[in-house]
């Protein structure tokens, strides 16, 4: 008796399933003439977050051509990858693409996106030039900028009296702390950021990977295997903390804001956390400066971002062009940016500005530099993760990974 | 899909047409459906697959027949047979783990006086979170910053997942939490086959606890074991989820499922990605029809002598 | 009933005293990282939250009003129907093919359960760019239907083999004296056969309804947006972000696993009684 009760409500639970799941919802609008939509990803995609807000201003001065937001996953892969299955398809559901600063060459070689050679007179004089170079490719124009990042250097100002310009200065600091502290955090763990962190000390050593024109491979084993081997050491002897092989941006600020460490690599982005935590030993003994570089001279930092790319499948390429050109040039646009916890990339940004945080990052910004936004970007970076990074952690030797990677570097010309 | 209307319940059935089918018919109006929607949604992906994975590509656009050649880059990639003794290992160590928890869960419930109910849905809860969750959850509690699982041992700066062997050992530790309870589900519906009459008269025959588990317990559940250690190796050599979301692969944590997504996803290259998925299904299908003779075999026995 | 002991006078001996014990491990084992993850979900703030002490509040609901915010119920609404639909079609056709290939004439078995079997063996990362253009091409993508009939293919093959080993379990008389009684096969299926299988069937919806729920892979890649339309919880949930680009908002996703494994739980408690429920001994005399 008792089974056939429960075939009853089985069967009942059933039927309200498919009551329930018979059709899928209908939502969302079609697409009208006119209407662009804008696919981005990050935590700024968010309802109600900076390209909403951008949106929003668009769409009251242009309401014919009024743009939506497509909020994409705040992973780097998994964005590109979102917009890589659409666009393989061919489809037009996206006009504008928000492309990390890196993907540029990999989407004009698969005819994803369309030139813009004829923006640059509107945007040369008044755009950042880094952020220009990373949204160039073989000599052309393919995206316009929307917003930049670049690599800091926070120390707590109640511990070091002034920013330590070199590696040598940070960890004679570090040695001098507290023992319950560690000297420096940055992001150390195996993936993209770990490559953006060693390029930025490689680079501070004098290193290049390629020439302007990323014809020629200028990669230097032994600047590499110096700069491998200063990491490993100071993951060794303590001046770098315990966590580093593991940490991502948030690791990083977590250790900082509990005041393990004294000093952190990171984007600015975090700052308004730690200054708005009035726990955190950090809180009011926080400031940024350029990173560290060797021998005395100055760190380079690397560049991180967004620009705006159109789709080569896009229905509406004229409004999506004004709209990417009015979002890199107008000081509203970037004013929004810039109160999201991000870089404007409109020179007049920072020269107005009477933030003094802003007006530093503004300096750090003209020596920064882009990873070469090369097709093969992502399988360089994998080279440098599978070899400098178990160098790093002592599982392999300096200059052995230094030399495979210059080998690996070597074949991405070659091709 | 009309089949289905005929698994309703028996009030209507004597009106359904069918009434005088044969054994035979019967079987096979049974199977097709099944037939049918694994021939729709997967075969064609995995034919797609295999002609994939036969192409050489520059990126994601084909420019050529390469013939073996992609099988051939995969099995002299250093990161393949990396990827192949993390995966060996994982699968191993955490089905075995899995199946002797599970197994020990499954008892425990069977034979469970008080609180049955109660224990019976608190053993699914691990099994009921999100596995990218779970991964998110674990890798934040090991972590070294803050540190909860440091802190509640008493560790002080142990970094655990930064450390080759012990990255390891905590990915696996996260999938035998999640999993044993799937085993455990898996082996007490096995239990439950087990005429009480059995253990009745193995009592009554003298046989300890011991002997009653060795002598009618795992010979009856043996097909609910082959069963459940089936469906956790063939995950098992599949894993992405946890590694993914908690090592990101470092420290010689890169299992295979993760190595074919590098090629579909971050690195694109569709005949690589494509071979070295053909290489994977190969393995687990190897591993699966070991187990699958061993299934047959034991219902075939299992119909027929009683 | 089938339970063994069930009716032995209490008395507590050192071997229950043991079972109790074993009680505790399970029952710790099962929930103290769920109790972290309830207590982490109360932590109010980024300094409580990223505290290693447990204990370190403030706390507060705030994370679960702003999970509610955010169209938490249309992804569970989107994730129910979608399971449950995979559920019920999965088991459905499984529980006859299972019954078919345990009882009935069937030949070569073996190739066609390893031909089930197999066809849900490819590494699923790899399915999802052509399985993607298909979905597209069929008007697939963003519905119900795309998702569920993807994972009916991934669960049919465990559904199919749990209910094999429980229906070879089931003693052949049974059947044959409801034949001798004038019963055809199909009603000897489903009036004898059927029945004494409910544990076996509930188990496998558990099971199917689990797996469904959680799947990501495919719903981040068939309906990563929109929770008004088809977007699943484990989507919703990798798409939470913090307020501040690489913040990880470990409130509001320990806060959304809580409230989508309550469900689970009363699900699991409802279900509970039937998998004990019928079979074995006690029906087969009855």
């Amino acid at each position: 008796m008792m089974q056939k009760k429960t075939w009853i409500a089985a069967t009942a639970a059933s039927a309200m399933a498919v009551g329930l799941a018979a059709c899928t919802p209908s939502g969302g609008d079609s697409a009208e003439s006119g209407e662009i939509t804008w696919a981005i990803g990050g935590a700024r995609s968010q309802p109600g977050a900076a390209h909403d807000q951008i949106a929003d201003l668009w769409n009251e001065a242009n309401p014919d051509t009024p743009v939506t937001v497509e909020a994409l996953p705040e992973s780097a892969d998994e964005a590109r990858e979102q917009q890589a299955l659409v666009l393989q398809a061919g489809g037009s559901e996206f006009d504008v693409l928000g492309l990390d600063v890196v993907w540029t060459g990999e989407y004009v070689e698969n005819d994803w996106i369309v030139e813009l050679d004829d923006l640059r007179g509107e945007l040369d004089a008044a755009v950042l030039p880094g952020p220009m170079e990373s949204s160039s490719w073989s000599g052309s124009l393919w995206a316009v900028p929307l917003n930049t990042n670049t690599g800091v250097l926070y120390y707590r100002t109640d511990l070091v009296e002034e920013a330590p310009s070199d590696w040598e200065a940070l960890c004679q600091a570090a040695s001098e702390l507290d023992d319950s502290m560690s000297g420096y955090i940055g992001q150390g763990a195996r993936y993209e950021g770990f490559t953006v962190n060693w390029l930025e000390l490689y680079w501070s050593a004098g290193g290049e990977l390629y020439n302007e024109d990323q014809s020629e491979v200028l990669f230097d084993v032994d600047t590499a295997t110096e700069v491998t081997s200063f990491v490993a050491e100071a993951t060794q002897n303590g001046c770098f903390a315990p966590g580093f092989n593991t940490a991502m941006e948030e690791e990083s600020r977590i250790a900082y804001q509990s005041g393990d460490v004294a000093f952190m690599r990171n984007w600015p982005g975090p700052y308004s956390l730690i200054a708005e935590d009035t726990e955190s030993p950090a809180h009011e003994a926080t400031a940024v400066a350029p990173l560290p570089g060797f021998d005395g001279n100055p760190g380079v930092a690397a560049i991180g971002g967004f620009n705006n790319a159109i789709s080569a499948f896009s229905e509406n390429q004229e409004v999506a062009k004004d709209f990417v050109v009015w979002a890199a040039t107008d000081p509203e646009v970037q004013q929004i940016l810039a109160e999201n916890s991000t870089l404007p990339v409109l020179s007049s940004a920072y020269e107005n500005s009477d933030d003094p945080l802003i007006t530093q990052l503004g300096e750090v910004l003209q020596t920064a530099q882009p990873r070469p936004s090369v097709p093969a970007w992502n399988e360089i970076s994998l080279e440098i993760q599978s070899t400098i990074f178990p160098a790093v952690n002592g599982e392999m030797d300096p200059r052995a990974a230094a030399e495979q990677l210059a080998e690996f570097l070597e074949g991405t010309v070659a091709e | 899909m009309s089949t289905t209307i005929r698994t309703q319940p028996p009030p209507r059935l004597r009106r359904l047409p069918g009434h005088g089918l044969t054994d035979v018919a019967l079987a096979r109006l049974f199977i097709a459906p099944s037939v049918l929607v694994m021939a729709a949604v997967v075969l064609f992906p995995i034919g797609f697959a295999l002609v994939t994975s036969l192409r050489s590509y520059t990126r994601r656009q084909v420019d050529g027949f390469a013939g073996l050649a992609n099988y051939a880059t995969v099995l002299s990639d250093p990161a393949f047979w990396a990827a192949m003794r993390f995966t060996g290992l994982f699968t191993v160590t955490s089905v075995a783990l899995e199946f002797v928890i599970g197994l020990a869960f499954a008892l425990l419930m069977n034979h469970a006086r008080r609180g049955r109910g109660m224990t019976r849905a608190v053993i699914l809860v691990p099994w009921v979170i999100p596995t990218v969750v779970a991964g998110q959850m674990w890798a934040f509690m090991f972590n070294i910053n803050p540190g909860f699982i440091n802190s509640l041992l008493g560790l002080d700066d142990f970094n655990w997942l930064g450390s080759a062997g012990w990255a390891t050992v905590t990915v696996i530790a996260a999938d035998v939490w999640k999993t044993a309870p799937f085993a455990a589900l898996l082996l007490l519906a096995g239990l439950q086959t087990i005429p009480a009459e059995l253990y009745e008269s193995a009592r009554m025959d003298g046989a300890g606890a011991w002997q009653r588990f060795r002598h009618v317990t795992l010979p009856l559940l043996r097909p609910a074991i082959m069963v459940a250690l089936l469906f956790r190796t063939v995950d098992a050599v599949r894993v992405y989820d946890l590694p993914q979301v908690m090592t990101g692969g470092a420290f010689g944590t890169e299992s295979l499922s993760m190595l074919v997504r590098q090629f579909i996803v971050i690195t694109p290259d569709p005949g690589i990605g494509a071979a070295l998925s053909t290489i994977t299904f190969a393995l687990v299908l190897g591993v699966g029809v070991l187990f699958v003779s061993q299934i047959g075999r034991s219902m075939v026995e299992g119909g027929s002598t009683r | 009933m089938s339970t063994v002991n069930g009716t032995r006078v209490r008395r507590r001996s050192g071997g229950e005293w043991l079972h109790d014990g074993l009680l505790v491990v399970v029952f710790l084992w099962c929930l103290a990282p769920f109790v972290w993850l309830i207590l982490t979900s109360l932590k109010q703030g980024d300094a409580a939250l990223n505290d290693p002490d447990l204990l370190q509040g403030p706390f507060g609901l705030g994370n679960y009003v702003a999970v509610l915010a955010q169209d938490f119920a249309l992804n569970m609404r989107n994730s129910f129907a979608v399971a449950s639909m995979a559920t019920l079609l999965s088991v459905s056709i499984g529980v006859m093919a299972a019954y078919a290939l345990a009882r009935l004439p069937v030949r070569r078995r073996i190739a066609l359960m390893t031909g089930v079997l197999a066809a849900s063996l490819f590494p699923p990362v790899a399915l999802v760019p052509p399985l993607y253009e298909a979905w597209r091409t069929f008007g697939l993508l963003n519905t119900y239907e795309g998702m569920y009939l993807a994972y009916v293919s991934f669960s049919l093959p465990l559904v199919i083999f749990i209910m094999s080993t429980f229906f070879a379990a089931i003693p052949r008389e049974l059947e044959e004296s409801a034949k001798i009684d004038g019963a055809s096969a199909l009603q000897a299926f489903a009036r004898v056969i059927l029945p004494l299988a409910i544990p076996g069937v509930v188990s496998a919806m558990i099971l199917t309804f689990v797996t469904a729920w959680n799947e990501y892979l495919l719903a981040s890649t068939f309906a990563p947006r929109n929770p008004e339309i088809a977007q699943t919880v484990p989507v919703a949930i990798a798409t939470f972000t913090g307020a501040v680009e690489y913040q990880r908002p470990i409130g509001t996703i320990t806060a959304a696993s809580v409230l989508v494994t309550i469900p689970m739980i009363i699900l699991a408690l409802l279900l509970q009684r039937r998998i004990v429920a019928g079979l074995t001994a006690g029906a087969v005399k009855g």
